[in-house]
């Protein structure tokens, strides 16, 4: 694997204009990072996993793979994942999108040296792009960034780093601080590809709420001995996110949330399969870009795995 | 001449010297007579003060013995207190613990209930499918 890429950024969505314009916010976000990351000099590639594509209406991958054709098939890697995987890991009918498992499919078949677990519509900071290209990444850390969340009213069309960087754009900090670095890690979590195979991804044994399963992995990497750092840039984020914008109405009711009960103990470790990403799911190529997750039960771990909840308090190793 | 009571006469130099020094005789009496007082007076204050201070002594062993009673009592509470930090301590610890399989026992619940939901689920689709074939409606 000579030609792999420094890094590799893993993002996850779908075609269903979740939170809205949500493809011109996927595309704008990952056009503006590509075009920082290649003029710092950064060899990347974008995987991108599909989950629980839309029936009737083309997939993201492949509306992706026309925007971004100058990528190239080894700079833009699409998993499109059959939606009977989201029915078989379902426990809980809520949830519409497992996201992190979504995410665990493409960190899996990430190539990249360290891998950038983040969300679709985030901006990295110029001390972001700077950290990247001093190509000075340790093994075996987990780096954070905190996420400035800008005000939704400024124009999107154009961002820039002035735009991005103005004080009077940012509306919220999302600090973060140790020992565990949590509040919107899902949005950037930088970890070499080796210790991503090692804690083996996101949470999936815990599969009845997707809130908090970031902050779960942060977790799971200080009890395996990891070591946590803020990266010392910043992300950006325009607006304040679908979840802020919907915690409100499910305050009284959180077990019936969309993103699953809030409450839920997200101290707890857990030890994934050594399938996690869907590891035994068939590959079937799409196009240069795409690669199709057909459904095989054989790919499904059990519903139940009690044994691999462990306390938190335990060191438990990797592996 | 003078005449003297016991030896007849003797010379006027000779009596005013004798004289004289009877004087000073009986004012060397009287100050001696004055500091034997003055000793007196002291021997009875030092006596006074020796009482005083064989007072204080008996007052300070006792207080000293009862100090001495507190201080073993304080250090058998100090070991008592040692050893209920200790328990403290431990019962913390096993709290820590009892929490964290307490959060462990609740998340395995959250997973056994949304297994049982969903199997649930599936079950009733299987069923009313096989119901509405035998009842012979479209599914």
């Amino acid at each position: 694997m000579n030609d792999a890429p420094y890094l590799t950024i893993v993002v996850t969505g779908r075609n269903d204009d979740f939170g809205g314009d949500f493809n011109g916010r996927f595309f704008r976000a990952l056009r503006f990072n590509h075009a920082q990351l290649a003029a710092a000099g950064v060899s990347h590639e974008f995987v991108f996993a599909e989950w629980r594509p839309i029936d009737g209406r083309h997939y993201l991958a492949t509306l992706l793979a026309r925007e971004f054709s100058d990528l190239g098939a080894s700079g833009l890697r699409s998993f499109v994942v059959d939606p009977l995987y989201h029915d078989a890991l379902s426990l809980n009918p809520r949830l519409a999108y497992q996201e992190f498992i979504a995410k665990n499919v493409g960190i899996r078949r990430a190539r990249g040296a360290f891998v950038l677990s983040t969300n679709t519509d985030i901006y990295f900071g110029r001390g972001i792009i700077s950290r990247l290209a001093e190509r000075a990444l340790e093994r075996g850390v987990l780096y954070r960034a905190a996420r400035h969340d800008l005000k939704a009213t400024i124009d999107t069309t154009r961002t820039d780093w002035d735009v991005l960087e103005d004080e009077r754009n940012c509306e919220i900090v999302n600090a973060i601080r140790p020992p565990y670095f949590t509040n919107a890690s899902g949005d950037f979590l930088l970890l070499d590809r080796e210790s991503c195979h090692e804690l083996r991804g996101f949470n999936e044994v815990y599969r009845s709420a997707k809130i908090h399963i970031d902050g779960n992995f942060c977790m799971k990497a200080y009890a395996c001995g990891l070591t946590l750092v803020d990266i010392g840039g910043v992300v950006y984020h325009v607006g304040r996110g679908t979840l802020h914008a919907q915690v409100g109405l499910y305050r009284g009711r959180p077990g019936e949330a969309p993103w699953g009960d809030i409450r839920w103990r997200s101290d707890v470790v857990y030890n994934n399969p050594p399938e996690w990403g869907l590891g035994l799911a068939p590959e079937l190529p799409l196009d240069a870009h795409t690669t199709f997750l057909p459904f095989e039960w054989n790919a499904v771990g059990p519903m139940v795995a009690l044994k691999r909840v462990v306390l938190p308090a335990v060191q438990q190793g990797m592996g | 001449m003078k005449q003297t009571g016991t030896f007849g006469f003797v010379r006027v130099a000779r009596y005013t010297e004798a004289v004289e020094y009877q004087k000073k005789a009986e004012s060397r009496a009287l100050r001696l007579e004055q500091q034997l007082e003055t000793s007196r007076e002291q021997s009875r204050g030092w006596k006074a003060k020796a009482d005083q201070a064989h007072e204080a002594l008996k007052q300070v062993q006792k207080t000293a013995a009862e100090t001495r009673q507190k201080l073993e009592r304080a250090e058998a509470r100090a070991a008592d207190l040692q050893v209920l930090q200790q328990r403290l301590a431990e019962s913390e610890r096993a709290l820590t613990v009892a929490r964290e399989q307490l959060m462990a026992i609740e998340v395995k619940l959250d997973i056994l209930e949304g297994a049982a939901n969903v199997l649930d689920a599936r079950t009733r689709t299987v069923l009313m499918r096989r119901t509405a074939t035998e009842r012979g409606a479209p599914v």
